[in-house]
């Protein structure tokens, strides 16, 4: 029986390189997408290549129905992004076919009437239909809802996923338009200026049903093989920390999924946070999870939190530092003589005596041997480093000269390294040649009523929008939203 | 009264529209717009070629349609086993 139900769940490919990322996958299957734009953004270019990668990469045959174009012109304007439509034809993974509205929609009410015949025939997956703007422009505007319904309906009885392609600039002027309501997703094209002279092409996803999307607009161009998505916010990717490389979770899915699934082993991640946000969480959730995932971790205490204050909120997220002290899991930095209980002291490194100069080197003393030690040394060890104690107790001139080196050597280590700070407070150039030091940079700041999260910088090239932290009743006890 | 010359000038122009687009599904209405041609000459030209089963023709009428019935082309013959 052919499937009139919701659409299912595995993602159709587009093969359009970047649409598939925007979507997080692809088209759910069965779903009918409008593909809105003014005329020259590409609505036909983007249909066809859409059934071209379907039948070549996929094996997925797709037919496209064209009212007011003749086949003809389509094969030669396509011939210019090498796709051998004819070709495609002999081999029955593609047909183009022209006819006028009316009659699509008598073929497509028949049993066995030509439209069923050639799904068959083909085993067609996809369509296009360019464009519905013409059932309109033939009838009355009841009829043509009702003519667009009974069409989509058509397309998921036969699991069809399909592109209807419409006209934008006449609808501009208009209210809310009926295909928006009845269809699973809107895709628009757009041309917009580009730095006073130019004119870039963005496409955007207004909507998907049963898929998240990459929002706002992403640019788009047209190369020699057809037309190239590169998603906002993409910046180029660090190929030697990505690469095969295990990434482990922050504890909280919704940054997991900003930073490409998590934070690489062997990077260097900042949290910049202002004044007024609130870290505790992010950042407890990130170490607690290194805890229950079985890595040791060394923790360089913040002046505003006693290390007892902090175990009660590691304990939230039912980790006991006090137990990972004494299996040797969790070792401590102080620089302030505040007094801990026993188990904790054996895993203190005090450094509230030392001086710059020594800094370093106490340092490495300290932390060689529990690198080394037997017990810990196939472990996977995870730093947490407060550099606002650093810049309040040692000085910025210090954190310049001391940080790149400390972080080179650890990453050396395959040492994975989570800094706090507070980029406003150490001044434009100090944050800077910070964010150049890191891998990765994580930013939460207060802004009016919400507090706010961007990833602004990643080894995998992708930058986030910035999302809102709102509470969460269970662990971790926050959520981008 | 349409004059024979016409019709079979337009049986040639039909064949070739149909050739350049063959998986094109047409009435004689449709056609007639496409090929700036009158609709009772394309009736009567695609109605011929229809007989000569070089069209396909479904229903009647003015909503009868019209496809081609592609003819059987081998583009590639293997020789090998005359080596």
């Amino acid at each position: 029986m052919p499937n009139t139900n919701a659409i299912k769940t595995r993602a159709i490919h587009t093969g359009i390189p970047g649409l598939d990322e925007i979507l997080h996958g692809g088209i759910p299957p069965g779903a009918v997408v409008i593909l809105e734009g003014e005329p020259g953004t590409g609505k036909t270019t983007i249909g066809m290549q859409f059934l071209v990668e379907g039948a070549v990469s996929f094996n997925e045959p797709g037919i496209y129905i064209t009212f007011e174009e003749l086949p003809e012109q389509i094969y030669e304007d396509m011939s210019g992004f090498g796709w051998d439509l004819r070709q495609l034809e002999r081999e029955n993974k593609l047909r183009v076919i022209c006819m006028e509205p009316d009659i699509l929609l008598d073929q497509m009410l028949q049993p066995n009437g030509i439209f069923e015949a050639v799904v068959k025939e083909i085993g067609c997956k996809r369509v296009v239909i360019d464009s519905i703007s013409l059932f309109r422009m033939v009838s009355t505007q009841e009829h043509a809802r009702n003519n667009v319904y009974t069409i989509r309906n058509i397309m998921r009885k036969h699991n069809l996923t399909s592109f209807f392609i419409r006209e934008y600039a006449e609808l501009a002027e208009m209210n809310i338009p009926f295909e928006n309501y009845i269809c699973d997703g809107i895709v628009r094209l757009s041309l917009k200026p580009l730095m006073e002279k130019y004119r870039k092409r963005t496409i955007e996803v207004l909507k998907m049903r049963g898929t998240r999307i990459m929002e706002g607009e992403h640019t788009y161009k047209f190369l020699n093989q057809g037309v190239y998505i590169v998603p906002s916010l993409s910046m180029a990717e660090d190929k030697t920390l990505t690469r095969e490389k295990e990434v482990f979770s922050t504890g909280i899915d919704t940054l997991d999924e900003l930073l490409g699934g998590g934070i690489p082993r062997g990077s260097v991640f900042m949290i910049d946070t202002n004044s007024k946000a609130n870290y505790r969480y992010l950042m407890s959730s990130i170490y607690a999870q290194r805890i229950k995932d079985d890595d040791c971790t060394v923790a360089l205490m913040s002046g505003n939190t006693p290390l007892d204050t902090f175990a009660d909120t590691i304990e939230l997220f039912g980790v006991s530092l006090r137990e990972a002290a004494r299996d040797g899991k969790a070792f401590f930095i102080e620089h302030y003589r505040r007094a801990v209980d026993s188990d904790l002291e054996k895993a203190m490194i005090r450094v509230d005596k030392v001086a710059n100069d020594d800094y370093a080197q106490v340092l490495n003393d300290k932390l060689g041997p529990i690198f080394e030690c037997e017990d810990t040394c196939d472990k996977r060890w995870f730093v947490y480093y407060d550099l606002n104690t650093i810049i309040s107790e040692r000085g910025r001139d210090f954190l310049l000269r001391y940080f790149a080196e400390e972080m080179s050597m650890w990453r050396s280590l395959g040492i994975t390294i989570v800094v706090h700070c507070n980029f406003a407070e150490i001044g434009k150039e100090t944050a800077s040649f910070l964010e150049r030091t890191c891998n990765g940079v994580i930013r939460t700041w207060v802004d009016g009523n919400y507090q706010y999260l961007q990833v602004t910088k990643s080894p995998s090239g992708r930058v986030s929008a910035p999302h809102i932290i709102a509470n969460a009743p269970d662990e971790p006890f926050v959520q981008l939203i | 009264m349409v004059a024979e010359s016409d019709v079979i000038t337009l049986q040639m122009e039909c064949t070739l529209f149909f050739e350049n687009n063959p998986y094109a599904i047409e009435t004689s209405s449709g056609l007639s717009k496409r090929l700036g041609r009158s609709q009772q000459v394309t009736e009567r030209a695609l109605n011929r070629l229809a007989d000569m089963s070089i069209l396909e023709k479904n229903g009647d009428g003015l909503r009868a349609i019209y496809r081609y019935r592609a003819p059987y082309v081998q583009t590639e013959v293997d020789l090998s086993a005359y080596d």
